[in-house]
């Protein structure tokens, strides 16, 4: 049953993480979407043990809990995966032109020169990155979340190209 | 209302803690950043039958299952978190630029984020994770999407909608 109180409370994230994501947009909230799910993770949570004290007379906090972490996870998982995956605008766009064809050169240097104009966007705009006239410079901020994800990189012996290794 | 994990439950959460660990344990070890979780997972999962064998007492399915429920969750969290280490592209464009040292023009660090190469070498590596998947062909110079990527293209679209990104 304390499984089922988990389950009931991932439904609940499940609707109210795009009721979350649908508001912030309508309303420009300036708050990131991950912050959202997290928001929505932290309420559904508390609805779900609150639900299971409820109407559980045994309620066992850890079934419940690791069926609502995983269901919540996969989503977030799944939000990650289609949120800005490169690969994926790169298939979204070629399925989305009427022919359902492009070509390679376009895609090199039309589309992923857009992406890249994009995140350099999403940089400028978190204050991570600052523009002067034509060129960019990271702002404090930036220098230290950089200096943070090259000791986690370090730490996991991870390279710093973000490119896959198909070496796999 | 019980707080308490279950033995199998707190195998599992130690294992989930110790993931991260074991990933820095292979990066001294084992090239290539997808075999090194690939192999991480696979060792946390082995442990944690190892530890529902070796635990004394009746196993109790209710605490299994918890125990395999967090496990997954801790091995999804991890896959999250080290993917946009290894291969998030808005993080790579931050380090190369600090990496720099100087403010760049956007050609500049697209050439500062490509170590050199240009930014059709991304492109190519990108396409090369599409095609590899079986999800996009080339004929002639020209992309398309398979029966597969079709497919792939409609789930991520239903996603988008029901996660509310439209």
């Amino acid at each position: 049953m304390s499984f089922a109180v988990g389950f009931i409370a991932a439904i609940a994230f499940a609707l109210l993480a795009p009721v979350l994501q649908f508001m912030a947009r309508a309303f420009a909230w300036s708050i990131a979407p991950v912050i959202l799910l997290a928001i929505g993770a932290i309420v559904s949570h508390g609805f779900g043990v609150v639900l299971g004290v409820l109407i559980v007379p045994q309620f066992r906090y850890w079934d419940a809990a690791s069926i609502f972490a995983f269901c919540v996870m996969g989503y977030v998982f799944a939000f990650g995966a289609v949120y800005k995956s490169v690969s994926l605008e790169i298939l979204l766009s070629l399925v989305d032109r009427p022919e359902r064809t492009a070509p390679l050169s376009e895609v090199v240097e039309r589309q992923v020169p857009h992406l890249f104009q994009g995140r350099a966007k999403i940089l400028v705009d978190g204050g991570l990155v600052e523009q002067v006239d034509s060129r960019f410079a990271a702002t404090a901020a930036g220098r230290n979340m950089a200096g943070r994800i090259g000791r986690l990189r370090r730490f996991f012996g991870i390279g710093d190209t973000g490119l896959y290794d198909f070496i796999d | 209302m019980n707080m308490l994990p279950g033995p199998t439950q707190i195998a599992a959460i130690c294992l989930s803690a110790a993931l991260p660990l074991l990933l820095m344990c292979y990066a001294r070890i084992i090239r290539g950043s997808g075999r090194r979780f690939r192999l991480g997972c696979v060792s946390v999962v082995v442990l944690f039958v190892i530890a529902c064998i070796a635990i004394p007492g009746q196993r109790n399915l209710d605490d299994v299952l918890g125990g395999l429920f967090l496990l997954a969750t801790a091995i999804m969290l991890c896959y999250v978190l080290f993917s946009l280490l290894a291969w998030g592209f808005t993080l790579t464009l931050l380090t190369s630029l600090v990496q720099a040292g100087r403010p760049l023009t956007s050609e500049q660090w697209a050439a500062a984020y490509m170590q050199g190469g240009d930014i059709g070498t991304f492109a190519h590596n990108r396409l090369k994770l599409l095609t590899g998947s079986g999800l996009v062909m080339t004929t002639d110079d020209k992309l398309a999407p398979t029966a597969k990527g079709l497919a792939v293209t409609y789930l991520v679209k239903l996603v988008r909608l029901s996660t509310g990104l439209g």
